[in-house]
């Protein structure tokens, strides 16, 4: 097989259905003008040539809003049963199509966390049952700034299959063995692409790098030292000034991951579950602990909190930022902060 | 794969009152293999589950040299906490752990230490001075400075009066009442009454942040170097594994990289820890 292949955006459709027979699709989907991730079943709901992203990341598929760790049961001789539900996460095969680059890299991303030293059990489980199939940027938002980030508008590894749209063609990469497996089950879809397909890729690619430059913020090697001599900075105070906690910006932020821990019990007192759910630093609750303290109190100390822990602490723990300039952060914020405008500041531009 | 948010169930065999609002409670695990498994070092953290209620992180109060058992010694101050305290001898609970990064022992041999306790802040410090003791050859002098609201608040009362023989033991209350005749005042007026060479110290301590933002200053007047002064930190570690994201402290997790830290790493967390 050769290492880049085409697949005409007619077969892309029969691959589409060829998957609905045996996976669990999730796709963009377009309901009253919004675009999100979702299960479809059938090929015509896919929504691939949308502009930007859709409004939340693809972390709601690995890392639901809401999910339940276990289920308890309390009997009367004081035993408890606890029923673990990962064995129903396993049996589900999911394929995963229509993501871009910026968030491919944003779960790339999350892996560090969450299948570190420590796995994270539920999450592993979705990652390994998810076939990724990624299509390169072609429809940049003024939002997006993945230029400085370096996640886009195409991407090196994350995916098992990358597709780039060249016109009647797609151009397919492939990422993983899993990928290749793809190809080879339904050869008859695929053709092999030609060098004069691949400079149709790059010219492709290059359009839209074009369109990104317009937002004039060029990578920067500086940012992680000069964010640490910044912490005590007065242009922090203005923006939690302006910053109104509502913690969008963490809900929909590929690479935000926090999460709070409860119990639910059923009115018998007998059953209950434990949930996580997403939890954002933004919030006061955040921080509290049973004592009645609380460690960020001001909402300048939990927007520096969200900055600080996309741009800096992560490249303590990880060695990268943990922001893939999708730009979701701008389009909802209810205040209007930038956080491109934050970064020009710090990086003195 | 383990489930590693799936808590062991343990039953409490023994609850002891330490305070009106402070209990010890004495913790088996109902699988032995379990129990044998369940290695900690002083210093080290569990999140205790009281099912239907929730889960929240606690100080591992009892010597590891116990291995039949251990204890954890709890304040009611929040919903978790108020539900244990309903619990009765006998009743089932959940445990994950032991987390964090524990007290770096090895370090304190052949030293001074001075431990400096606040409040409920003396349960880690507890598992360690037991812990001390029972190797008590392979360390120097030992100092315990001790500071509660009132004489009432005081944990492990009789525990401290066995402490004396080997420990040089200084309590203080915020406001004392009529049985009281000891030291009356915050933790660092103990400093007037013991003496102490900087140079051959460590001081390890545990309590609320105001109390070791204040012992701290003290301690570098002293002439302690930052690398010798050891803080047991507190923040909401709800997962305990470094990926909730609640415990962070700047660049550093509480539940992963602490929650003991020298004051001399503490400077570089860019967020304020005490």
């Amino acid at each position: 097989m050769k290492k880049y292949m085409l697949l005409s955006k007619k077969n892309l459709s029969t691959l589409v259905e060829r998957f609905l027979k045996e996976f669990q699709v999730y796709g963009p989907t377009e309901k009253n003008g919004i675009i999100s991730f979702d299960i479809i079943s059938d090929w015509s709901e896919l929504k691939l040539d949308a502009s930007g992203v859709p409004l939340l990341p693809p972390k709601k598929i690995f890392l639901p809003p809401e999910e339940v760790l276990f289920t308890f049961k309390i009997s009367d001789d004081n035993n408890i049963e606890i029923e673990d539900p990962l064995d129903k996460i396993k049996e589900k095969k999911r394929v995963l199509i229509g993501i871009r680059p910026c968030d491919t890299h944003g779960l790339t991303l999350l892996d560090k966390v969450f299948i570190g030293k420590t796995v994270d059990p539920y999450y592993v489980t979705r990652r390994e049952n998810t076939i990724i199939i990624c299509i390169t940027c072609n429809n940049p938002t003024e939002y997006c700034f993945c230029n400085f980030t370096k996640s886009g508008p195409s991407i090196k590894e994350g995916f098992d299959l990358l597709l780039t749209d060249i016109g009647e063609f797609f151009f397919v990469e492939i990422g993983s063995e899993r990928g290749k497996d793809i190809i080879n089950s339904n050869l008859d879809l695929f053709q092999e692409a030609s060098e004069n397909d691949l400079a149709r890729r790059d010219q492709k690619i290059r359009e839209v790098e074009e369109k990104l430059s317009r937002n004039q913020l060029t990578s920067s090697n500086e940012l992680y030292q000069k964010l640490i001599r910044a912490f005590n900075d007065e242009l922090w105070n203005e923006y939690g000034r302006r910053c109104v906690a509502c913690g969008k910006c963490n809900f929909t932020c590929p690479t935000c991951h926090c999460f709070d821990v409860y119990d639910v019990m059923e009115l018998t007192l007998r059953e209950g579950k434990r949930v996580r759910k997403w939890d954002a630093c933004h919030f006061l609750s955040f921080t509290r602990v049973a004592g009645g303290e609380i460690f960020r109190k001001e909402r300048t100390s939990r927007v520096k909190q969200r900055i600080y822990d996309k741009y800096c602490y992560p490249v303590d723990e990880f060695g990268s930022i943990f922001c893939v300039g999708c730009g979701r952060c701008i389009h909802v914020c209810t205040a209007g902060i930038d956080i491109r405008e934050i970064l020009k500041k710090v990086l003195g531009m | 794969m383990k489930n590693v948010y799936i808590p062991n169930i343990v039953t409490i065999s023994e609850i002891r009152e330490e305070t009106p609002d402070i209990k010890t409670f004495k913790l088996i695990f109902k699988d032995k293999e379990a129990q044998r498994n369940f290695n900690y070092k002083p210093g080290q953290f569990i999140e205790l589950s009281v099912f239907g209620y929730g889960e929240a992180p606690f100080s591992i109060s009892s010597s590891p040299n116990q291995q039949n058992f251990f204890e954890i010694t709890v304040k009611r101050v929040g919903d978790v906490t108020n539900a244990l305290f309903k619990l009765n001898e006998g009743n089932a609970v959940g445990v994950r752990g032991p987390f964090g990064n524990g007290f770096p022992t090895h370090k304190f041999e052949n030293k001074n230490i001075l431990f400096i306790g606040g409040g409920i802040g003396l349960a880690p410090l507890r598992s360690l001075i037991n812990f001390i003791l029972s190797n008590r050859e392979k360390y120097s002098e030992l100092t315990l400075m001790y500071g509660a609201r009132t004489p009432k608040d005081i944990v492990f009362k009789k525990e401290i009066e066995t402490w004396k023989k080997h420990v040089d033991v200084h309590l203080t209350v915020d406001v004392g009442d009529e049985t009281w005749k000891g030291t009356v005042g915050v933790v660092t007026v103990l400093f007037r009454e013991i003496e102490v060479n900087p140079k051959n110290t460590v001081a390890v301590m545990c309590g609320p942040p105001i109390m070791m933002h204040f012992v701290t200053k003290e301690l570098l007047k002293l002439g302690f170097p930052e690398d010798q002064i050891f803080l047991s930190l507190e923040r909401l570690m709800k997962c305990g594994i470094g990926i909730c994201g609640h415990c962070n402290i700047g660049r550093k997790y509480v539940c992963k990289h602490g929650p003991v830290f020298t004051y001399k790493e503490t400077k570089d967390f860019l967020e304020t820890a005490i």
